[in-house]
């Protein structure tokens, strides 16, 4: 048939409608409402972190990724699991950037099978260049949701109760081939608190919707690539626990890196406890575990002797700000608006219609700057900037 | 909410209106004020009954002289049973707003099957055997036997009804068919006779269509019911199939063996009379004579079988001397038979109209058209003199006398065809007598006469104008509503081409090409590619479907789909294919994917919602003409062009349109659903086609959407697809799609609403 995957110059793909993008449309006015949904739902974001709730700082997310035959298709440049890859590495630097005390661990499924990519770990680089090396994979056959979920949660429910369980769906495939009924799955999942998310890259499937509104999570489908990578990013900041799940102390370590000079009499070279299998372990500095002195030459980890927690405290630092987030901005109609009509922080125009009101400073922004306020620095530019200049 | 429409104060159980709900209101009202009769076509899923129901019932309450009852007509039973759960959200409404117990009396009527609660006879599975068993049970002369014989089974719940329940009216409230049966077990009461008794002074009734358009049923059931009343026909778009199926007969072979042995039995049984009680027999002799009224005296179980023809029809005289005596009609009985048999022996296609066969018949067996025409109610008087209980067996002569009846009665819009073989296997002799009727205005006429208001109402009644032209009647008010929309949530796409340019079409000619067959196979397999969850397809036959099947299969097509979505295919055998829908649904809700291969008319077609993701995708491949060579439809076409000058063309266009409208219509079940409608027929795009589907299809149909290839109808596919799973709220609706009180009252939304109905 003409359904082969072997499609390689671009005018022997899809006929794609591009100009419909810019479409405006005044009768039916379907692309502006849709987009105004859509841009309601960006705002509502921001506003909606506001709030007292308590936030799920350690995180535990398996990440499953979709390799059936469906990826193979053109329409994420140059196919959907290059483009999927290329924003999964962005991700999880985000991720880790975020939660720095979280892990994340990767499961990819294809031909009705599930397969571990990477175990759940807090070390960004190994994850990345497994992602990396996945580039090549032949997606074949049809993915399992029922097989992936099952392994997921063989390591989610020895995590410990006070962490949030998750996993991430990219799911292409319109289908699904289980072995059993996926309804006791949900059940499953349900009991052990895992919150699964998924985000969709063809249309909506009635199992995902269920899956997602039993156990909590959310459902978001592409629109296109920068789409794709906006509903990645809403998974990187942590999301509100259930209140079932149970709260603890937890012991943690704050080793000091320390640099041993040769010349020290008392500096013994030790290995790295995280690279024991590689051959190049000696080494005479790093980072010593306050409770058994092992050395690890990179944060955060956890103990692989004592088992203590070891974060730095920049890193608990970051995960902090999600406790104490930024006021919302207000918003009002650009008409509104006193003053030279220019962006605080780009310097952009205001062209939208609406702009963004710092509550203390009364610093104007524009959308994507309110956004990207909100979503990275955490605080307002120009509140620093009047602090730092008094 | 409360709602003023032009003064009217309309209790609304919902706190949101659809701006077209208030619009449907506005004309239903205007309908209501004249007098008259109506034309409105609404989207499904848009709340046409709750609207129905809320003016209808607050008209009552203010105007109670002016409408007494409204009798809502709807097609199934559980569509029956969704109208009254509707009112009762509405009454309870009203009860809270009010703060007073309103004495409204709302009921569901509906056959035997559903009502009885005889440990017996409501476990038995057939409609007809209820009917009989109960009959066996509760007619007038086996009761009166009881007094004799105490030891005849009698139905304890019609005694104590009887004694009872006549004297007590039924308690204001709203009874649904499970309700009936509860209070009737409650009270000891049989409640499908009290339901029957009830209706007479309920302010709304609810039930089938035959109950009104039948007339066997009709006389029995509703001859009682006031003529202010308003009359809702609701999914009324084949009412004038239903109004012509009621007053047609169909005759074999088999019928006239079973009608045979049904004279012997009457034979036998009147002999043994004559020896036992020759007085019965000369007292039902006397009855006779004296004229029909005195028959009429019937008790209300005992009707049993009732005149075919409508009231107004039927003589008010004596029965004609020659069939007065039992023997003498038994004998008439057998010669009427004869001659059918004989007709039926035939070996080439006879047509002809009424008047044709009756004077074929006095030629050949000299039986005058008088005594035919009152075959019928003397049947009827016979078998209550021979004091028959189970009347399901005698089936086939009342078919027989009820021909007789309606063929010397009617002279104009019938025909009688014979054919001695079907179409489609010329070999096998299967001769079957169609006494078809051709014009439904006949069996509908009664209603619109008696009636103050009738007012016809369905998803798909477009194009508006035929229906009062076919049904004869004139309506005050003809408007079709769209669907007001904060998200374009339907998608019509016309596919003309395939990919490799070749038309796509299921006219005749092209029927067995293979590029068409090819090209339906490659769209079907690309749309199970991109379209979740559910896809329905509908052919335009059962044996267009096969031949394509059966290609598709040769050409590995149906592996390749099946590689995407699990096939499920409707066949005639009708637990067949419930079993096909159920496995299709369970594979739709678990992730899998199906894909169902159905026929327009067929049973899914007309009665199976498929909401949300058990219908994703609509594809209907080629134009669902109905079969055109049959006989039967070819008479009705050359008497709709004689007697309401409309065209074939246009009649066939417009049945096949409302059945492809039904189809694709079973998609899209309200404004949260979206759904995709693909017609797969480049006829489609012609205005004369395109202009016959519901304006609320239509409006969404562009220019650029008129001739598709198949890639460019999955592109289109995909992005629909993508934009439609965006999250979507019901704040986003607000304002646009859905209203408070607040933004109905905005002098713009007025303003806005006006356009909505389309007035023709």
């Amino acid at each position: 048939m003409d359904e082969e995957p072997e499609r390689a110059k671009r005018w022997e793909g899809g006929y794609e409608r591009t100009w419909e993008v810019l479409k405006e449309d005044e009768s039916g006015s379907l692309k502006a409402t849709v987009e105004e949904i859509l841009y309601q739902s960006k705002r509502k974001r921001v506003i909606e972190s506001h709030g007292q709730v308590r936030l799920g700082m350690m995180r535990h997310l398996f990440v499953v990724i979709d390799c059936s035959r469906s990826m193979e298709d053109q329409d994420l440049k140059p196919n959907r699991l290059t483009s999927t890859l290329k924003l999964m590495e962005a991700f999880i630097d985000g991720y880790f950037d975020q939660n720095p005390i979280s892990q994340v661990g990767i499961i990819t499924t294809k031909n009705k099978r599930a397969e571990k990519l990477t175990d759940l770990a807090g070390n960004p680089k190994k994850h990345i260049a497994m992602l990396k090396k996945a580039v090549d994979t032949v997606c074949v056959g049809e993915p399992s949701l029922y097989n992936s979920l099952n392994l997921a949660i063989q390591t989610l429910k020895h995590m410990p109760g006070h962490t949030s369980r998750e996993i991430l769906i990219i799911l292409s495939s319109l289908t699904t081939c289980d072995p059993a009924n996926i309804y006791e799955m949900t059940k499953t999942l349900k009991s052990l608190n895992v919150r699964v998310s998924i985000i969709g890259l063809s249309a909506e499937v009635r199992v995902c919707t269920v899956l997602t509104r039993e156990t909590g999570g959310s459902y978001h489908v592409i629109l296109d690539e920068s789409h794709f990578k906006e509903l990645l990013m809403l998974h990187v900041k942590p999301p509100p626990t259930s209140s079932s799940s149970e709260c603890s102390l937890i012991r943690m370590g704050f080793p000091q890196h320390t640099v041993n000079s040769l010349a020290d009499q008392d500096a013994k070279p030790s290995f790295s406890m995280s690279h024991l299998d590689s051959s190049s372990g000696l080494s005479l500095g790093g980072y010593f575990c306050p409770q058994c002195h092992s050395n690890y030459t990179e944060l955060p980890v956890e103990c692989k002797v004592c088992g203590l927690t070891l974060v730095s405290a920049p890193h608990l630092a970051r995960s902090f700000h999600h406790l104490f987030p930024l006021d919302a901005f207000i918003e009002s109609p650009v008409e509104e608006l006193q003053g030279n009509g220019f962006c605080q922080a780009c310097q952009g125009e205001l062209k939208d219609k609406s702009i963004f009101t710092c509550p203390l400073c009364r610093s104007v922004f524009c959308v994507e700057c309110d956004l990207f306020i909100h979503d990275s620095l955490h605080c307002c530019p120009s509140c620093i900037h009047s602090q730092t200049a008094s | 909410m409360k709602l003023n429409i032009e003064g009217l104060l309309v209790y609304f159980p919902y706190d949101y209106i659809y701006p077209e709900q208030y619009s449907y209101m506005l004309e239903l009202k205007r309908t209501l004020d004249a007098k008259g009769h109506g034309v409105l076509e609404m989207p499904s899923g848009t709340g046409k009954t709750i609207s129905l129901l809320s003016l209808i019932v607050a008209y009552q309450r203010v105007f109670p002289l002016d409408v007494t009852k409204l009798i809502y007509c709807s097609r199934t039973v559980p569509e029956i049973e969704k109208v009254v759960e509707e009112l009762r959200k509405l009454m309870e409404f009203y009860a809270k707003e009010t703060g007073e117990r309103n004495n409204f009396l709302a009921l569901a009527l509906s056959s035997r099957k559903n009502l009885c609660i005889h440990p017996e006879v409501s476990s038995l599975r057939f409609g007809k055997e209820v009917d009989g068993k109960c009959h066996s049970l509760t007619a007038s002369y086996i009761r009166a036997q009881r007094h004799i014989n105490p030891n005849q089974p009698v139905c304890r719940f019609y005694e104590e009804f009887d004694a009872v329940g006549r004297q007590v009216p039924l308690p204001a409230g709203i009874y649904n068919l499970d309700d009936l049966k509860d209070f009737g077990r409650r009270k000891g009461w049989c409640p499908y006779y009290l339901a029957r008794y009830a209706i007479l002074h309920a302010n709304i009734v609810v039930y089938s269509y035959h109950y009104l358009l039948d007339p066997k049923i009709a006389d029995l059931v509703s001859k009682e019911l006031a003529k202010k009343s308003v009359v809702v026909f609701d999914e009324a778009h084949n009412i004038d199939n239903v109004c012509i199926d009621s007053m047609s007969v169909n005759i074999t072979r088999r019928t006239l063996d079973r009608c045979q042995n049904n004279v012997d039995t009457l034979q036998n049984t009147i002999q043994k009379i004559k020896e036992t009680d020759a007085a019965k027999l000369r007292e039902e002799y006397r009855r006779l004579v004296e004229g029909l009224k005195e028959a009429n005296v019937a008790r209300e179980t005992d009707v049993y079988l009732s005149n075919p023809v409508l009231p107004d029809e039927i003589l008010k005289e004596a029965v004609p001397g020659t069939i007065r005596t039992a023997e003498h009609f038994v004998g008439f009985l057998r010669r009427f038979l004869e001659y059918l048999k004989s007709r039926l022996r035939v070996h080439h296609v006879v047509q002809e109209s009424a008047p044709q066969f009756l004077k074929d018949i006095f030629d050949k067996v000299c039986i005058d058209r008088k005594p035919l025409r009152f075959c019928a109610e003397r049947l009827h008087s016979l078998l209550r003199t021979l004091e028959i209980a189970d009347i399901a067996d005698f089936s086939a002569v009342t078919l027989i006398s009820n021909f007789a009846t309606l063929v010397s009665t009617y002279s104009q819009g019938f025909t009688i065809i014979i054919e001695p073989f079907e179409d489609r296997t010329p070999t096998i002799a299967n001769p079957v007598l169609h006494f078809s009727c051709m014009d439904p205005s006949i069996a509908i006429k009664p209603v619109f006469q008696r009636f103050q208001s009738v007012i016809i109402t369905s998803g798909t009644l477009s194009p508006l104008d035929i229906y009062p032209r076919i049904l004869d009647f004139r309506p005050v008010t003809m408007a079709s509503f769209t669907m007001t929309l904060a998200r374009t949530c339907l998608c019509p796409l016309i596919v003309g081409r395939g990919n490799d340019q070749v038309a796509l079409s299921s006219k005749f000619e092209t029927r067995e090409d293979f590029a068409v067959i090819r090209n339906y196979g490659n769209l079907l397999l690309e749309m199970s590619a991109v379209v979740p969850d559910g896809i329905v397809a509908f052919f335009t036959s059962y044996v267009y479907m096969e031949n394509i099947v059966a290609s598709w299969y040769e050409q590995g097509i149906l592996e390749n789909i099946q590689r995407n979505k699990l096939i499920f295919i409707e066949t005639q055998d009708a637990a067949e294919t419930s079993m096909a829908l159920e496995k299709y649904q369970e594979a739709c809700e678990n992730g899998r994917g199906a894909i169902l291969l159905s026929v327009a008319r067929g049973k899914v077609s007309e009665g199976i919602d498929f909401v949300h993701h058990f219908g994703r995708a609509v594809i209907m491949f080629g134009v669902p003409y109905v079969y055109t060579q049959s006989r039967i439809l070819k008479a009705r076409l050359e008497y709709l062009r004689d007697q309401f000058q409309i065209r074939e063309n246009d009649f066939l266009t417009f049945d096949a349109m409302r059945h492809a409208a039904q189809c694709v219509g079973r998609a899209i079940r309200g404004k949260t659903d979206y759904g995709l409608m693909i017609f797969a027929d480049k006829r489609y795009a012609r205005a004369d086609k395109r202009g016959k589907l519901p304006r609320w299809i239509q409006e969404h149909i562009n220019d650029g959407s008129l001739n598709l290839t198949v890639d460019e109808t999955v592109q289109l596919s995909k992005h629909f697809l993508r934009q439609m799973a965006q999250p979507f709220r019901q704040e986003d609706q607000l304002g646009l799609s859905l209203l408070t009180l607040e933004q109905l009252e905005s002098e713009e939304m007025l303003q806005k609403i006006t356009q909505i109905a389309h007035q023709t």
